[in-house]
């Protein structure tokens, strides 16, 4: 139990999370965020793909009942002669984005990710919650081939359970108990989760 | 564009079917070359190491070349190899190849060094002969393997044989197209009613080629089994029995002999049918240049064919044997037991067994049903003739469990003979 409290408060106090309101979605901005390491970034390195998974929460009253939550995923691959990566949403039509160094698909994964507000009453208060996770082979092909209903559902099992030691995860990052009418509104760039 | 929905199931079904893995970069690569490599070891399938996977695997291998990178093809190949090898991993590296363009696919195999396992290789209850079983537990420690058991079999010779073996064996003596192997075995015999009445002197007693009984029985063989070229193996051995005669204070007697077998064993994979051929003859000879209270000489043939599609196993097993001299009754030839004329008792078709024999046996298989039929004759040449019999039967087999039910094909009464077990 200490060994699973002391990294959740480390990324609690070094890696608040920050939310940027944009049109009707809010989004988290987590500083300092790096998953293309350690052992994702060795399966990356052998050709291998991987799927890195979010969880994204938005909670009003307690942490028990959240208001909306929001499931995304990235598949991720290392282009070996040009040492790229690529980043491909499964959900999204858009061709994956290809070229970009480790940082840059960090950053553009992070900037796909978004839960729409709408419903939510200006001075009522909330917070946001993320969560990241490598989906392990076996899982694979649930999460490519299922999409829709099932897909969520899958997200829900890979979430309600705790990691496992080996499998790398990133958070819960938290962000503070904020309202939306204490943030600046920005234009939006679509509808979202 | 009155079907959308039509243009985006057609966009899709092209994005899903192809073997390119779509959210995969590398997959544009094409593969040069693929290596399997272990302790001590490198293979490609060229390669003298390459003799470690099976043909159908190195097809499979190298097919990958030439190729479009295909991860998911990559993880069945490992998987496959991780079951062949009986390994604890193997994992895959895929590199950049000597052009652009290209990759290069490694497979590391991790051995599983130190193991140890714990086996039922049979366990059989047969209605008429009763039941037979064997347990052993057995360590490996990197190529060399000792198993220990305890058996006690009334179902595979003439008389119920029971106690201990023990075996060690060593997978690579030098190379690894060389084996050698060591077996001990000390077992007490139990005998048939029918077979101690045939013993008896008298008009129809024992032929001259057939030994009195034994009550105790012990075996030192040492073999050793060289791979000549893929897939044919030739093994080479001595087999020294001790036995005592059922009597009391009678001497112990000695079968010492001179062992050899040559083996073929090849499988065929295609798209759609697997195809598996066998085929062995095993050379027994006892001389007393060798310190042998018997001199014999045993031939046996076998011939086995499995052809598999999908549901449907097919498979076809010939075996015929010769026997010259006079040999202890575990080398005679035995049918009517749980592999051979089902249905029969072998304690009713030969109690002693023959000298001569020839079988057939079809058997189909639809998942989990099973149909045989068998055909053969056991005799004493010079004796009494060769009288051909059938026998015909059912069941249900499930990986290596079995329940069947068999019949003798004759005139008269239906006589079954219920089979259930593992492993037999």
């Amino acid at each position: 139990m200490a060994g699973l409290a002391l990294p959740l408060f480390r990324a609690r106090a070094a890696n608040p999370l920050s939310i940027v309101y944009e049109g009707d979605d809010l989004r988290p901005v987590v500083q300092n965020l790096h998953f293309l390491t350690g052992k994702p970034l060795e399966r990356l390195q052998d050709a291998e793909k991987v799927v890195f998974a979010s969880w994204l929460s938005l909670y009003t009253i307690d942490q028990s009942v959240p208001f909306r939550q929001a499931f995304g995923r990235y598949v991720v691959s290392y282009d070996i002669w040009e040492q790229k990566f690529m980043v491909a949403i499964p959900s999204q039509a858009a061709r994956p984005r290809d070229n970009m160094t480790s940082l840059d698909a960090e950053k553009w994964c992070l900037e796909n990710l978004a839960i729409s507000a709408s419903g939510l009453a200006p001075d009522r208060p909330f917070f946001l919650r993320l969560e990241l996770r490598t989906e392990q082979r076996r899982e694979l092909s649930s999460v490519l081939d299922d999409p829709g209903i099932s897909l969520v559902k899958a997200a829900a099992e890979l979430f309600s359970r705790k990691p496992r030691p080996d499998e790398p995860h990133w958070g819960p990052f938290e962000s503070g108990r904020l309202r939306l009418s204490e943030l600046v509104r920005m234009p939006g760039r679509g509808t979202h989760g | 564009m009155r079907y959308p929905w039509l243009g985006c199931l057609f966009l899709g079904s092209l994005l899903f079917a192809g073997t390119q893995d779509f959210y995969n970069v590398n997959t544009r690569y094409t593969v040069e070359s693929v290596v399997v490599s272990g302790n001590g070891w490198t293979a490609d399938t060229s390669s003298a190491g390459a003799d470690k996977l099976s043909s159908s695997l190195r097809k499979q291998i190298s097919a990958l070349i030439g190729g479009a990178l295909n991860p998911a093809a990559l993880d069945r190949i490992a998987g496959r190899l991780r079951q062949e090898l009986d390994a604890t991993t193997v994992t895959r590296h895929v590199v950049r190849g000597a052009t652009p363009a290209c990759v290069k696919v490694v497979f590391q195999v991790e051995d599983k060094g130190a193991r140890f396992d714990l086996a039922v290789p049979k366990f059989l209850y047969n209605s008429k002969q009763g039941g037979s079983g064997a347990l052993e537990g057995g360590a490996k420690v990197n190529h060399n393997s000792l198993t220990v058991g305890l058996v006690s079999d009334g179902d595979e010779l003439a008389e119920r044989y029971a106690g201990l073996t023990a075996r060690y064996e060593n997978t690579r003596l030098g190379s690894d197209s060389v084996h050698f192997q060591f077996e001990f075995d000390d077992f007490h015999e139990q005998w048939n009613r029918a077979t101690l009445d045939q013993m008896a002197p008298g008009p129809t007693g024992a032929p001259e080629t057939a030994t009195a009984v034994y009550r105790t029985r012990q075996n030192f063989e040492p073999a050793l089994t060289i791979v000549i070229a893929e897939p044919i193996t030739l093994t080479v051995g001595a087999s020294f029995e001790r036995f005592q005669n059922e009597y009391a204070g009678a001497r112990m007697e000695a079968a010492d002999a001179a062992t050899a077998s040559l083996r073929f064993h090849e499988q065929f994979d295609a798209s759609d049918y697997a195809q598996n051929v066998e085929a062995v003859y095993s050379l027994r000879a006892a001389t007393p240049t060798l310190g042998s209270d018997f001199g014999y000489t045993r031939h046996r043939w076998g011939f086995r064919y499995r052809m598999n599609h999908g549901k449907h196993v097919v498979t076809d097993d010939v075996s015929a044997g010769v026997l010259t001299g006079t040999a202890p009754l575990y080398d005679r030839f035995v049918l009517g037991n749980s592999s051979t004329l089902r249905g029969w008792n072998k304690f009713d078709l030969d109690p002693l067994g023959g000298n001569r024999m020839v079988h057939n046996s079809v058997d189909y298989r639809y998942g989990c049903f099973e149909a045989f039929y068998d055909a053969g004759a056991i005799w004493d040449s010079g004796v009494e003739p060769a009288t051909i019999r059938y026998g015909v039967g059912a069941g249900l087999r499930q990986g290596s469990f079995s329940l069947a039910v068999a019949f003798p094909v004759r005139r008269g009464r239906a006589d079954p003979i219920l089979m259930m077990g593992m492993n037999y």
